[in-house]
């Protein structure tokens, strides 16, 4: 009898628990990348970036598929696919990490707070701890993510015959993710 | 004759630059890949998922950057953040399916009909990804 009150108590804490918590998520969040030079326009964009994201403890995870990338000019997007990201080698890219500032967020007001993260930014194949900083707009009770930030291409270990003359070292990678 | 052949030479090599420079920056820009004129293999949804789930490495190398043509049951139809319109095709595993989204443009097939997508195939995150995707068929 004991054990069955126990179990209750615990299975309602659970359920609140359940309730207390909401996740957020998109299967068509939107990542552009830019690592133009003054000589040439390297841009692209990804609208089938897979996010998640948990309110209470910030968690959140940002996946995409490298070959999901689309740039104006065709052969530009087969060379960045086969040179320099290997896509067939690698085919994802992911962030994981949390929202540090999450208790900071009310997601039933309405407006625009600034937001921080920590985590793990794993692009062809190699893992590195990344912080960056951006904005979320809660409209409605749903969320919006933007923000924008660097990455070192050779940090990744990416060696395309080209880097250093025809494209930029550094890509800038915007991020902008309505949530459901 | 020697002033000929060195004019001649000039020619040829301004006739390759120009070449190369239309292929690469213009040639590239207004054709793009067009799944419409691949020919594709027919998958169910629920094989393709199958696959993927099984063995990701091995489903790579046969799927991806490939035309595909998948035959599921539509579950959903959307909009992406750019204005695409974007299907999921069900697989019968209500956490993975099909995310295909379309080309610009296209006509939309009627909600709950099982039809056959053709895209190209870009991986796998929680759904198998489609991109480029036309609608080659309703069938029911």
């Amino acid at each position: 009898m004991k054990k069955a009150i126990l179990s209750l108590i615990l299975f309602s804490g659970m359920c609140f628990q359940l309730h207390a918590q909401k996740i957020y998520s998109t299967k068509t969040g939107q990542i552009k990348f830019n690592a133009s030079s003054p000589l040439e326009k390297v841009a692209a964009v990804n609208d089938q970036v897979d996010s998640k994201m948990v309110d209470k403890t910030g968690q959140i995870v940002f996946s995409v598929l490298i070959k999901s990338f689309r740039f104006e000019n065709q052969l530009m997007e087969d060379h960045f696919n086969e040179n320099y990201m290997e896509s067939s080698k690698f085919p994802k890219a992911e962030f994981r990490g949390y929202i540090t500032n999450a208790s900071t967020l009310n997601f039933a007001k309405d407006g625009k707070y600034p937001v921080n993260f920590d985590g793990t930014l794993t692009i062809h194949g190699v893992q590195q701890k990344v912080t960056a900083s951006g904005i979320m707009a809660i409209e409605g009770a749903k969320p919006t993510i933007s923000g924008l930030f660097k990455v070192k291409i050779k940090d990744y270990g990416i060696t395309g015959s080209y880097i250093g003359n025809k494209i930029a070292d550094e890509a800038e990678i915007s991020v902008n993710c309505k949530y459901e | 004759m020697k002033n000929k052949i060195v004019w001649a030479l000039i020619i040829v090599v301004v006739l390759g630059v120009v070449n190369i420079w239309y292929y690469v920056f213009q040639y590239s820009k207004t054709h793009h890949r067009d799944v419409a004129n691949e020919v594709a293999t027919l998958v169910t949804s629920a094989q393709l998922v199958k696959d993927f789930q099984s063995d990701e490495k091995a489903a790579n190398v046969k799927y991806l950057n490939k035309a595909i043509e998948v035959k599921g049951e539509l579950l959903q139809e959307n909009k992406d953040q750019s204005g695409n319109i974007t299907l999921t095709l069900k697989s019968g595993d209500p956490f993975s399916n099909i995310f295909c989204t379309l080309q610009p443009g296209l006509p939309l097939p009627v909600k709950g009909s099982v039809i056959v997508v053709k895209g190209v195939c870009t991986g796998f995150l929680s759904d198998v990804v489609l991109n480029n995707a036309i609608v080659v068929k309703s069938v029911e």
